[in-house]
């Protein structure tokens, strides 16, 4: 029981990174009606320049996060800014292919300006470890969990309970209608691009201090967070969620029983078994409006 | 003259009964049970918001129904998704113009017919003998059809490149090049000018003739529904309101009420 | 209604298509002009460009599947480079048990249609976004399984691959590499271009364009761009099986997920939608890295590639044929606008 148990919280820690992850994914979503591919490595340079700055520029630690929160936020709205918003009306899925362009671009300029190797991150208390009924918990765990739960609640209840989010789900529903009633959706759309820079950011480090940081550590994290996305569906809100976080104790189960290596065909597996045979109406996203 | 004879065994009556259509709360056509003569062209009018999009939308697959079935001919539709009505030969034009715009006029019409036929996509894709009988065939239909709307020199232009009117034209075309038997269009004559409308209206007139076919228009234009429909349905608010020949129609006071905001006798 | 007055006004309207003569004719002309080019490399190339030509012709085949699921169907694969890997690996464990050329292809062929289908059926009936995505950890699958066989595909290391040998004919030599990948990509090609003139090929445009106004003429949206999603993991299979047999050796990161963008920057730059621009792309995918090596600045290329993809997809939506079309209509001027769009 007691492997079981520590597969589980493995599990939940992992899942509650992709939840939190995919929040970003949402809230961008559902305001914007676009997705950004290029949102791993917009985490990925709020980690890589922290550690760079931390380690090899001698920033105190706290500083250089919040520096490299500071670049997620910028380089997640500069994206918006400088590409999305101008993608011409009517070529839908022109913002995959705009957003996988800046996803080569991001990485090969990391790349040059650090470098291609992975690096060990600031631990995040990851090494101080109690033991709670048989099953080992890590701080950073009860970080990575605390923080997700925190800041999922309080996007539902922005979200939900306040004249902002009333205003944000307007946007997300009918822009121009929206706009007609006065709400400015630019500025809107803008904070939640900010909004989810800093989630990315938050994310990123958080993976980093559990494994280690460069480049490309951030896409499978991307794909997990997709995944749950696809099979909870895009516009709604707790469903990919919670998805997020089975995925991430599915994967753990998977790889328990089945042995370390399979974990990427058992997602896979699962994806398409639930494509397959979960009813259309049920996961379609993007009702293209009739008549 | 043998025509009259075809036109009632070829074109079906379309019928429907009971439609109701909800978006949300929202109702869009309330328990709507109208019955569209064979071989004929109708008039589909009625206020903004009178559900005669979702009414067509409903006839040809477009949405879902909540309650109430449709049938062409003998056969009920009710439980067909579009495409499958649309190979029975229910086919519709769209109000807003849905073009493949980077293609030239030619291939637009050109995929209207799908419902002809086709070869096997290997056949196609080999290019095999059957491809070629296809090929022939439906470049003589495309021929045909935009000769007749008067689109022959502009078929290898791109359709982006067209005004708005020779592409309201296009997307017409389109639907009739496979000479469907119930032909659905929604406001075929916006943006059109005078010229343009007359001119649409003998196109269909004619088109009707040599194609029999039980042709749906919604039109706002009471003229052009007068001289293009021999018969006319009016929807208000979701909900059937009156059918019969235009002038019927037309002159009932609660179509005047609903239609024009007051009663033509009054002003009389 | 008088039907007295009916005259059919069929006047035997001449057909819309350039005349029969016209169309042959400039068949034969494009025909002439890619044999013409294809004739550079071996007469005027050392071997090593002979050897970065035929790579060009086997990426072609690859470039020229992708630009039919995505420049005509407009659906997004991630995975298409791994399809070029499903290739190339079959072809290994089918050459290393002795088999020739042709059980080679027969072997690519099928099991780039049984992955694909893995991959379509249960994706495509849904949104062109859940393809991207699956296809996308169908690249992890694909890379894991090379990871987890490595008695049988050499793993991570890599593997090396027999040539082709056709008689006197061996893959190894450059030259004879170009002549063998020649004529595959060329059957490709033309297959391509003609599914343009085929109802199938405007299926597929019309998925792209608009769906419904593919569903409301009759055409099945899910089961085309399927279709479409097949046809393509075969021309990958194929590039990845020529591919294979040019340079001899192949690993993982040849297919992983950056190749599989790296094809898609190919595609846009050189122009969706068109045979054509699936050849520049083709040659810009082989040739640019290869140039920017050149020029002492090989970390520029993954640069330049996404900056390119990113703005070409936004301002060129065309690519480089688009431009050159634009060119052409203008300086043809008023007398222009006769030409149709491929």
């Amino acid at each position: 029981m007691g492997d079981l148990g520590q597969i589980l919280v493995g599990g939940i820690t992992t899942g509650s990174l992709y939840a939190l992850f995919l929040l970003g994914v949402l809230i961008v979503f559902q305001v914007s009606k676009s997705i950004n591919f290029a949102y791993g490595q917009v985490g990925m340079i709020a980690a890589f320049s922290a550690w760079f700055l931390y380690s090899e520029h001698g920033l105190p630690v706290p500083l250089a996060l919040g520096v490299g929160a500071l670049l997620a936020v910028i380089v997640n709205s500069a994206i918006d800014y400088a590409a999305i918003r101008r993608i011409p009306e009517g070529r839908p899925g022109l913002d995959l292919v705009v957003t996988l362009g800046i996803f080569l671009l991001i990485t090969a300029v990391m790349q040059q300006l650090i470098d291609a190797n992975a690096h060990t991150f600031v631990s995040l208390g990851a090494d101080s470890r109690a033991e709670l009924g048989g099953v080992v918990v890590s701080l950073n765990d009860g970080i990575v969990v605390g923080l997700t739960v925190t800041i999922i609640v309080g996007a539902y209840l922005l979200l939900n309970r306040t004249s902002l989010g009333t205003s944000l789900r307007a946007s997300a529903e009918d822009a121009g209608i929206a706009q007609a009633a006065g709400v400015n959706v630019r500025a809107l759309r803008t904070a939640t691009w900010a909004a989810a820079g800093v989630i990315a950011a938050i994310v990123a480090v958080l993976v980093a201090s559990r494994l280690s940081v460069d480049a490309f550590y951030m896409t499978p994290f991307l794909i997990k967070a997709f995944i749950a996305g696809m099979i909870g569906g895009l516009d709604r809100f707790w469903l990919p969620l919670s998805v997020a976080v089975a995925l991430g104790v599915y994967e753990s189960l998977a790889v328990f029983i089945l042995g370390a290596s399979a974990g990427t065909p058992a997602v896979f597996l699962l994806i398409i078994v639930v494509l397959a045979l979960v009813p259309k109406r049920f996961v379609n996203e993007r009702n293209e409006v009739r008549a | 003259m043998s025509r009259t004879a075809t036109h009632e065994t070829v074109a079906p009556a379309v019928r429907t009964e009971g439609l109701t259509v909800r978006y949300g709360a929202f109702q869009a056509l309330s328990d709507v049970t109208v019955s569209l003569p064979p071989g004929q062209i109708s008039g589909l009018i009625g206020p903004n918001g009178a559900g005669k999009t979702t009414l067509l939308n409903a006839i040809s697959g477009f949405t879902s129904i909540a309650e109430g079935s449709v049938h062409v001919g003998h056969a009920d539709l009710t439980a067909l998704d579009a495409r499958r009505r649309a190979l029975a030969g229910v086919v519709r034009g769209f109000q807003t113009v849905r073009l493949l715009d980077r293609e030239s006029v030619l291939t637009n019409v050109l995929i209207g017919t799908e419902r002809l036929p086709q070869p096997s996509a290997l056949a196609q894709f080999f290019g095999l003998p059957s491809q070629w009988r296809a090929v022939r065939r439906d470049a003589a239909a495309a021929a045909e059809v935009l000769d007749l709307l008067g689109l022959t020199r502009q078929a290898h232009r791109r359709v982006d490149e067209l005004p708005f009117a020779s592409r309201r034209l296009v997307e017409v075309a389109r639907v009739l090049v496979s000479s469907p038997s119930v032909i659905l269009l929604d406001e075929p004559a916006a943006g059109l000018d005078q010229e343009g409308r007359q001119e649409l209206a003998s196109v269909l007139t004619r088109v009707h003739h040599n194609h029999p076919s039980t042709m749906v228009v919604v039109e706002h234009d009471v003229d052009l529904v007068k001289s293009l429909c021999s018969y006319v349905i009016a929807l208000d608010s979701g909900a059937f309101l009156r059918d019969g020949t235009p002038a019927e129609v037309f002159g009932d006071r609660q179509v005047q009420l609903a239609y024009f905001g007051r009663a033509a006798g009054a002003d009389a | 209604m008088t039907d007295a007055t009916i005259t059919r006004p069929r006047r035997s309207a001449q057909p819309p298509a350039t005349g029969r003569g016209a169309g042959a004719r400039r068949t034969l002309t494009r025909v002439a002009v890619f044999a013409v080019i294809a004739a550079v490399p071996p007469l005027l190339f050392d071997d090593y460009w002979v050897f970065m030509s035929a790579q060009v012709v086997a990426f072609a085949v690859a470039t020229l599947g992708l630009d039919i699921l995505y420049g005509r169907t407009g659906q997004m694969s991630l995975a298409h480079a791994s399809f070029m890997g499903v290739g190339a690996y079959t072809t290994y464990i089918v050459s290393s048990y002795g088999h020739g050329p042709a059980v080679q292809l027969g072997a690519v062929v099928v099991v780039a249609l049984l992955a694909a289908l893995v991959v379509a059926v249960p994706t495509l009936r849904l949104s062109g976004l859940r393809l991207a995505l699956v296809t996308l950890a169908f690249g992890e699958l694909l890379a894991w399984a090379i990871r987890e066989t490595t008695d049988l595909t050499g793993g991570t290391q890599g593997a090396s691959v027999d040539p082709i040998v056709i008689g006197a004919w061996d893959s190894s030599e450059p030259l004879h590499a170009y002549l063998i990948a020649l004529v595959p990509a060329a059957i490709a090609t033309l297959l391509a271009a003609h599914l343009g003139r085929t109802q199938l090929g405007r299926r597929m445009l019309a998925v792209r364009d608009t769906e419904l106004a593919a569903e409301s003429v009759g055409v099945a949206v899910a089961r085309t761009k399927i279709t479409a999603f097949l046809i393509s993991a075969v021309y990958a299979g194929v590039a990845g099986w020529l591919y294979a047999a040019i340079v001899g050796f192949i690993a993982p990161p040849d297919f992983d997920l950056f190749a599989s963008v790296y094809l898609f920057v190919a595609v846009v730059i050189g122009g969706a939608g068109t045979v054509l621009g699936a050849w520049l792309g083709a040659a810009y995918i082989v040739l640019v890295p290869e140039l920017f090596t050149l020029a002492g600045q090989p970390n520029l290329y993954p640069i330049v590639g996404g900056a390119l993809l990113a703005v070409v997809a936004l301002l060129v939506p065309d690519g480089i044929v688009g431009l050159g079309r634009g060119l052409w209509r203008r300086i043809r001027g008023a007398r222009g606008g006769q030409e149709g769009s491929r």
